[in-house]
């Protein structure tokens, strides 16, 4: 009688089995995770500047049809199931140069990330009093929400634009006899070193990998203060990206290959990357094997897609989608994200080019800052590496 | 269950005291119940593009009750349809994406025809047997977790799906069937299925594996 009775079993499956149907599991965080809070810069910002001129919601095209999930900390959220992001700060800037800009918060937004938000932000900008300082938006979270469980998920990046603002000043001194330079390594490097390292042959760069990596200390301190002493059990940090890659930088290695010939423009690249990876050295020894905090390296995947496009469907990575609308101070030019929507991409596709989506699959916005599409690739590198932890 | 059906077959041999004159005599139906193991034997290619470099995937193995049934059309040749429960194979990230767990599952019927070879005499306590056939591998039910979705640039309005291509293809079996008395017997067998698939995401797409699954089964049946 059993074996009958299975039999019949096994011989209704194979009837029933012909029909199909399947689907995905919902998009929820089987690790309990409940909630992420943001800190960072540009490519965390999911709205702080929004109705300033020249400024759209978030750092890349705008109206695409990934929103409101765009950036990659919003598309962590959502993959975790969670609601969109908003921004805690918004920013006023004003029309009179002389005016600063008035700073307002929202409790109820857990993204404190703010475009130009760099870890050692200059006196200058406000320093750690600014929401520009991304160990203010760390300190402010830590006062906000108290403490940090598992439920927590933190996602933070920096250090692109404090890189950015070492090349800036090195590259200056042929202007400034290294004034700004020398200033700025002694806001992070005590005096002594600065003294003693600075003069000598090949001083100056060596000085730039002693920056980062202080750079790199002040970053991991903050998290540890803010975060991991908090409570916090889930981190999500970006490693640097090589800002070498992207086409602003591009843009001034070329006038340094211009004037100096192309070896001082291998030299200068491989110096600034010799920096980016002295940060992120630094930075993953400082994390360590501390199963709290997960350091995604977004470094080998940016090189890799600059490298290997196809492999990631994208099309071009060396020119910005949206259209230059001006030359800044600095000779490069300017974006202005408010008008580079994805209505304004599709009408005026570039010449030769009748496909609307052609944007689409470009890797950048502007100079620096990603499409729609880069911010997906970064989304799917984070969800990796937080499937890896048992985050996902 | 599974252990139940070890006991009984085991109760069964111990019973077993003759062999009966004509267990596998021509124009006998034999039906057999027992367990099937089916264990993919991986070979992931990579997914294609947008992808990090190197995606691939794992397949696990599945046990379900299974079973068969067997028409014996003269003294050597056999004709033998194996039955089982809808297998689950869960599917894993593998190589650049290993350690992120699971991906999805998904359920597979195989349905195959063996023509066998059985050695010896009909009348022979023990007959080993060689078999082969078509497969027709049917995967349906797909099902993909949030993980994917994430890896693949999902959406919770549109999250990353995946379907798994059905397969015909070819099957190998070498087995061997016991004979307890005139009415039971216990068979086993090992089979080898040719199978290499698709599977392609919602998301465009697609990952050629070899899955070249090992069938393990064992039965314990009777003879009409």
């Amino acid at each position: 009688m059993l074996i009958r009775s299975r039999l019949a079993a096994a011989l209704a499956a194979v009837v029933l089995a012909s029909c199909g149907g399947g689907g995905s599991e919902p998009l929820v965080s089987s690790a309990g995770i409940t909630s992420v809070k943001v800190m960072g810069d540009s490519l965390t910002d999911s709205g702080t500047f929004e109705g300033n001129d020249g400024y759209g919601r978030i750092f890349s095209v705008q109206g695409s049809e990934s929103e409101p999930n765009v950036i990659w900390t919003e598309r962590t959220a959502s993959v975790l199931g969670l609601a969109p992001l908003c921004p805690f700060f918004g920013i006023a800037i004003s029309d009179e140069p002389s005016t600063p800009p008035t700073v307002t918060t929202n409790p109820t937004c857990s993204s404190y990330g703010v475009g130009g938000g760099r870890i050692n932000n200059p006196a200058s900008k406000g320093g750690e009093s600014s929401p520009l300082s991304i160990v203010m938006q760390m300190r402010t979270a830590a006062a906000v929400n108290g403490s940090y469980s598992a439920s927590d998920l933190l996602l933070i990046d920096g250090g692109g634009n404090d890189a950015a603002d070492l090349v800036g000043a090195y590259l200056a001194a042929a202007k400034d006899s290294g004034a700004s330079y020398q200033a700025l390594l002694l806001t992070l490097l005590p005096p002594a070193t600065v003294g003693a390292v600075l003069p000598t042959a090949g001083g100056p760069e060596q000085a730039g990998g002693l920056y980062m990596q202080a750079l790199a200390d002040q970053f991991y301190g903050a998290i540890k203060t803010y975060g991991l002493e908090l409570g916090a059990q889930r981190i999500a940090l970006l490693n640097m990206p090589g800002i070498t890659n992207t086409p602003r930088f591009q843009m001034v290695l070329a006038s340094i290959e211009q004037a100096k010939g192309a070896a001082a423009r291998a030299q200068a690249e491989g110096l600034f990357r010799s920096w980016i990876a002295a940060f992120n050295n630094r930075l993953a020894a400082n994390v360590g094997s501390d199963k709290r905090v997960v350091v995604v390296d977004f470094f080998t995947s940016f090189d890799d897609q600059v490298k290997n496009p196809a492999q990631y469907k994208l099309t071009n990575v060396t020119t910005p989608a949206c259209p230059a609308t001006g030359v800044g101070t600095d000779g490069l030019p300017e974006y202005n994200f408010q008008t580079c929507t994805a209505a304004a991409l599709s009408a005026a596709p570039p010449a030769g080019v009748t496909d609307p989506n052609w944007w689409k699959t470009y890797a950048f916005a502007d100079g620096f800052h990603p499409t729609p599409y880069g911010y997906q690739l970064l989304g799917q590198l984070v969800a990796r590496s937080l499937a890896k932890a048992g985050w996902l | 269950m599974k252990t139940t059906t070890i006991r009984f077959a085991l109760l069964s041999l111990a019973m077993a005291g003759s062999v009966a004159a004509h267990a596998q005599a021509a124009g006998s139906w034999l039906v057999r119940a027992g367990v099937t193991n089916i264990t993919p034997d991986v070979t992931s290619g990579d997914l294609s593009a947008p992808s990090l470099a190197g995606t691939k995937s794992d397949v696990g193995a599945s046990t379900r009750l299974g079973g068969g049934i067997t028409y014996i059309v003269n003294e050597h040749f056999s004709l033998d349809m194996p039955l089982a429960l809808p297998f689950k194979h869960t599917l894993t990230g593998d190589g650049a994406i290993a350690g992120v767990g699971k991906i999805g599952d998904v359920k597979v019927l195989p349905m195959t025809l063996f023509a066998q070879y059985r050695f010896g005499e009909p009348t022979a306590a023990f007959r080993p047997y060689v078999g082969a056939g078509p497969t027709y591998a049917k995967f349906f039910k797909e099902r993909s977790t949030a993980t994917l979705s994430g890896l693949t640039g999902g959406t919770p309005a549109n999250p990353t799906t995946l379907s798994v291509e059905s397969k015909l293809v070819p099957t190998i079996q070498l087995g061997g069937t016991w004979t307890l008395n005139e009415r039971w017997f216990v068979d086993a067998m090992v089979a080898k299925t040719f199978l290499k698939t698709r599977t392609t995401l919602s998301t465009g797409q697609t990952l050629d594996i070899k899955l070249d699954p090992v069938t393990v089964s064992v039965a314990v049946g009777m003879r009409f």
